[in-house]
């Protein structure tokens, strides 16, 4: 089951082109989604004048900071300071990634072929990753139901992008394993919700993520950190500070207090 | 919304409330009954609750007996004058001999308090306070109360506490609901030590948009205390002995440090002094014995609180406001500078926002004064409360009935805010009540006291009934209307909030009216808060969070109620500048030199007050 | 001045709904990340700007009285035990802090009062609290009482 391109047969009762065309205005929407969401918010137009107001005094060189973005934020999810939470995330995102790609190659490259190389193995693994990443967080690790103790089973207008996102990669695979009509057609319209829904759902933060990451990076190498405050007790001057009298024998590492346990305290 | 009993059984010492008295009471009480089973419940979360979430930048209550400082019959004296004269000193005394202690096993705990570096002890800000960077006070100090505790119940609302049903008057635990989950929690015990908030927010603030947030004293204090108590059948004192703040307008920042530190001074709008203009007046109306400005410069005889505040309310009235706090001299020295700063960011963030905001630098110019709207607690310069027994050896008989800071409910104690009689205890003074309390509570247990306590079903239902009938109400009735928040059949908590301001307000002494009321004011204010207490019959909470602040309007409601009872009997104007009596407007010794206790009776909801003697040490 | 959460900063983990005293940070079911439900029951505590690991959360003065275009941000660093605070006028004046939040590693120099000594009897039946009166005076003394003061209480008034 594994090895067989899940699109193989479909190809019996819809012309191949038809796949390909629904899977370029899949794009399409994503795309256009985003561009309308950016220019009816004007959320474009408030970054860059946040931009201009935040060039502070010393030179960057940007191009350095994208590579570090790309990588580590990007790449890596880095921005996620819970060791739990990055890696539902990463495993979400690779997973989306290799089932998106694997479902291109599959309909482009082999759209009749039953043997298609790896990747149907992909597209079921990026498939399972995504069921893994997106359940863990929609049970356990979602903020409205783990810090805010609402039910698990509570839908909000936030949700519309994880749901659609779960609903459309399991009915996917069900419908891989045991093919039909009814699961087909569930399978198309949750899929087309997920891309359809741009403008209304959290499926943009792809994009919007890495560009506000790489913002954070510019302020902090240009100066003004958002004008967060810059003194630590990493700099000896700051250490004679009259104000850090009772700390000068103390230890560099206090360890945790507060930040001990994780925010769940009810 | 579907929700679970919960229940909690078996515990001997239920703190209500894990503020700083909250916090003491569960520390101290694992020393006395390390066998015991000790549970807190906190509405919030007990590593930022209560009044000192934000931090404290001095302890305003420490006697320093180790070096010879002080003793802690001069504290006592101290803070009868600067109440005029009416306080328990017994409970006074108690906590200024043991608040020293408390203070020392903060230092070992890692709160950082400044030292003098000439004599290597604390460095004093006055004669009874001293500095400390006190950013995460709270945070060390419920650290303590976590480690001393079996169960900490976060996010759990207290509403009532429970009584014994096979025997009056005997405290049974209390009952309340989670603010996240939703559930009902019963908690079964043979003690309650009450450490919840006092009132803020009772009368109506001077900022009333965003603004009514920056109240002096906690949002989050809801009258708790004293709603729990009253209800329950307490006895209170002096609950008509509200505070009034002179502090930095708008951001109610302190002015201690300030004053006592920088030694900075106030002026009216053409820069005179006015204070002494207004002596002669008030020594007419207080008498000799409470206000002598020649002899205020001895510390332990200073000029009342109150009577301050009336000369900036007075110069104000009479057109030379505002009145302004000279600083500029003091902010040219670096060093007083930061101090100045770090006194609003360790304690007050938000007065150092409003001066970022309206580019008031104190080096430049001398910021304004106000006097803030009325606000009843316990532990400041102020001291409302449950009316509570001693300790053995200092009480006479009047105010003793056997344990220690235990109301005239069996087995119900207090701590903080909720213990009547005790000003000028402050921080480290209310975490030492706390710990007194619990030795207090072990003993009771230990006594055989707690034996034989039954709840029964039929009051842990009906609690429940009453907990979720706002939820409940607001989904029937809510179908009458198309939208919004206008309905014939409800208010909800916001608008029963602001009709409760503006009824204290006008008929109890708030801002609007210069904090003036008489007898006939305060009896119309009594009849619209009994008609209010029918509408509060129709709150209604369209979720958990306005259920909470539902719950706490409804202990505000509770608390308004008995201040202006206690407002009404008390026929003088015994602190003028908190507020004054206009068919009354002097200090009437001769009969009113006594303590205010009052009871509700939780079956007819009838007031009965009573004089109670004042004992003073000579 | 009540808070407010930076779109762009907040990932959405709960800190400041866990921490905040006053209940007003909540998710927001929209967005599902952190805003402030109820400014006028926001005293400007800071807890939640504290506790928040992405600096998402700022403070903007009440509307009633403060005008805009300031800013007071603070790092509170548990490791390092300190907490610096940034703040900005309207016109741009700049004042930088650093001061400690505790003296000692968090927690460690609290002891466990379930494995100390218990008192004694005679303990349990004086006027000692824990650790009395060794942290109350350095002498010899006992707990300060009324006949050591040599003062007693008397009814009526007095001054």
């Amino acid at each position: 089951m594994f090895a067989t391109n899940p699109f193989a047969a479909l190809s019996a009762s819809i012309a191949p082109d038809a796949i390909r065309f629904y899977v370029v205005l899949m794009v399409v929407l994503v795309v256009a989604g985003t561009l309308f969401d950016i220019l009816h918010k004007g959320s474009a137009r408030y970054f860059f004048a946040n931009w201009r107001k935040s060039k502070g005094s010393a030179e960057v060189d940007l191009i350095p900071i994208a590579i570090q973005t790309v990588a580590v934020d990007v790449l890596a999810s880095g921005e996620f300071c819970n060791p739990k939470r990055r890696v539902a995330h990463l495993l979400t995102m690779y997973g989306f990634i290799f089932y998106v790609v694997s479902t291109v190659v599959l309909v482009f490259n082999y759209p009749a072929a039953a043997q298609a190389s790896f990747w149907p193995q992909l597209w079921w693994l990026g498939g399972a990753m995504v069921l893994v990443g997106g359940y863990w967080f929609w049970f356990f690790i979602r903020v409205d139901v783990a810090a805010e103790g609402n039910s698990p089973f509570r839908v909000v207008h936030a949700d519309l992008f994880i749901l659609s996102l779960l609903a459309s990669v399991t009915l996917g695979l069900l419908w891989a394993w045991l093919g039909g009509v009814v699961l087909f057609a569930s399978y198309s319209l949750a899929t087309t919700v997920l891309f359809g829904g741009v403008p209304w759902s959290k499926l943009a933060h792809m994009f919007f993520k890495p560009a506000a990451a790489f913002e954070k990076r510019v302020a902090e190498a240009n100066g003004t950190h958002q004008n967060l405050p810059t003194l630590t007790r990493d700099d000896p001057r700051q250490r004679e500070r009259h104000s850090m009298e009772l700390l000068k024998d103390a230890p560099m590492d206090m360890g945790l207090g507060i930040k001990r346990e994780p925010p769940r305290h009810y | 919304m579907a929700c679970e009993t919960i229940v909690e059984d078996g515990i001997d010492i239920l703190v209500v409330g894990a503020g700083l008295g909250g916090s003491g009471a569960a520390w101290e009480a694992r020393f006395w009954g390390q066998n015991k089973k000790i549970v807190i419940a906190e509405k919030a979360n007990i590593d930022r609750s209560g009044a000192v979430a934000q931090g404290l930048y001095a302890i305003n209550c420490y006697m320093g007996t180790r070096w010879g400082e002080n003793k802690p019959e001069d504290h006592v004296r101290y803070a009868r004058i600067d109440l005029m004269g009416l306080v328990r000193e017994d409970l006074l005394f108690d906590m200024a001999r043991h608040v020293d202690s408390t203070v020392h096993q903060f230092e070992e705990w890692g709160l950082p308090i400044m030292k003098d570096p000439k004599t290597g002890r604390y460095l004093r800000e006055g004669r009874w306070q001293i500095m400390i960077h006190g950013e995460s006070y709270k945070p060390i100090v419920a650290e303590a109360a976590k480690k001393s505790a079996d169960k900490v119940f976060n996010r759990v609302c207290v509403t009532h506490l429970l009584m014994d049903d096979s025997r009056e008057n005997r405290v049974a635990g209390a009952v309340g609901f989670n603010v996240r989950t939703g559930n009902y929690h019963v908690f079964k015990s043979r003690t309650v030590i009450c450490g919840a908030g006092g009132a803020s927010n009772i009368f109506k603030p001077r900022s009333v948009g965003e603004g009514s947030g920056r109240t002096w004293y906690a949002p989050w204090s809801s009258a708790s205390a004293y709603g729990l108590m009253i209800d329950a059948g307490a006895k209170m004192t002096q609950m008509e002995n509200r505070i009034v703040l002179a502090r930095f307008k708008d951001g109610y920042g302190p002015v201690g440090a300030y004053f006592l530190h920088l030694k900075t001074y106030t002026q009216n709008c053409l820069g005179e002094e006015y204070e002494s203009k207004w002596f002669p007046a008030l020594q007419q109306m207080v008498g000799k014995e409470y206000l002598d400005p020649e002899v205020s410069h001895l510390t332990h005889r200073p000029i009342p609180t109150c009577l301050r505040n009336h000369c900036i309310i007075s110069e104000v009235n009479a057109g030379r406001g505002p009145i302004h706090m000279v600083t500029m001299r003091a902010f040219q020295d670096p060093h007083l500078e930061e101090v100045g700063w770090e006194n609003f960011l360790g304690m007050t963030v938000g007065q150092a926002v409003l001066w970022a905001a309206t580019d008031v630098d104190p080096k430049n110019e001398n910021p304004e004064l106000t006097t803030s709207e009325p606000y009843v607690m316990g532990s400041h310069a102020t001291c409302s409360g449950a009316w509570c027994s001693g300790p053995e050896d200092v009480s006479p008989p009047e105010y003793f009935w056997g344990y220690n800071r235990m109301t005239t409910i069996d087995g119900l104690f207090g701590a903080g805010d909720a213990v009547g009689g005790t000003p000028h205890a402050f921080s480290s003074g209310s975490f030492t009540e706390g710990r007194l309390a619990a030795k207090a509570a072990c003993k009771y247990i230990d006594d055989g006291k707690a034996e034989g306590i039954g709840v029964s079903e039929e009051q842990i239902e009906r609690r429940k009934q009453q907990i979720y009938k706002p939820l409940e109400h607001y989904r029937v009735y809510r179908n009458a209307i198309v939208a919004g928040d206008v309905n014939p059949h409800y208010i909800n908590p916001k608008q029963g909030l602001d009709r409760l301001q503006k009824l204290m307000d006008e008929y109890c002494g708030g801002v609007t009216v210069s904090y003036m009321t008489n007898e006939k004011l305060l009896n119309i204010g009594l009849k619209k808060l009994k008609i209010m207490e029918e509408d509060l019959e129709s709150l209604a909470a369209k979720d958990i969070h306005e259920l909470l602040r539902a719950w706490e309007l409804k202990h505000r409601h509770r608390a308004a109620e008995c201040v202006t009872q206690h407002t009404l009997f008390r026929k003088e104007t015994r602190w003028p500048g908190y507020y004054y009596r206009g068919d009354a407007m002097k200090v009437d010794d001769a009969n009113w030199h006594v303590l205010t206790v009052s009871r509700r009776n939780p079956k007819t909801g009838e007031y009965t007050m009573e004089k109670a003697p004042c004992y003073h040490l000579v | 001045m009540p808070t407010f959460v930076y779109m762009t900063r907040c990932d959405g983990c709960g800190h400041c709904v866990d921490i905040c005293p006053s209940d007003i940070m909540h998710i927001d079911p929209t967005y599902r990340r952190a805003y402030n439900i109820e400014p006028s029951m926001c005293w400007e505590c800071y807890s939640c700007v504290k506790a928040c690991p992405q600096n998402a959360i700022d403070m903007r003065g009440y509307a009633d009285f403060a005008p805009l275009g300031h800013s007071v941000r603070v790092q509170r660093d548990e490791k390092k035990g300190t907490i610096a605070w940034k703040i900005k006028f309207r016109n741009g004046t700049e004042k930088n802090f650093l001061s400690p939040i505790t003296t000692k590693p968090w927690g460690q120099a609290i002891p466990k009062l379930a494995e100390v000594p218990g008192p004694s009897s005679e303990m349990r039946d004086s006027q000692l609290l824990y650790n009395e009166p060794k942290w109350i005076r350095m002498d010899d003394g006992g707990l300060h009482t009324l006949e050591a003061a040599g003062l007693k209480l008397k009814k009526g008034v007095q001054y």
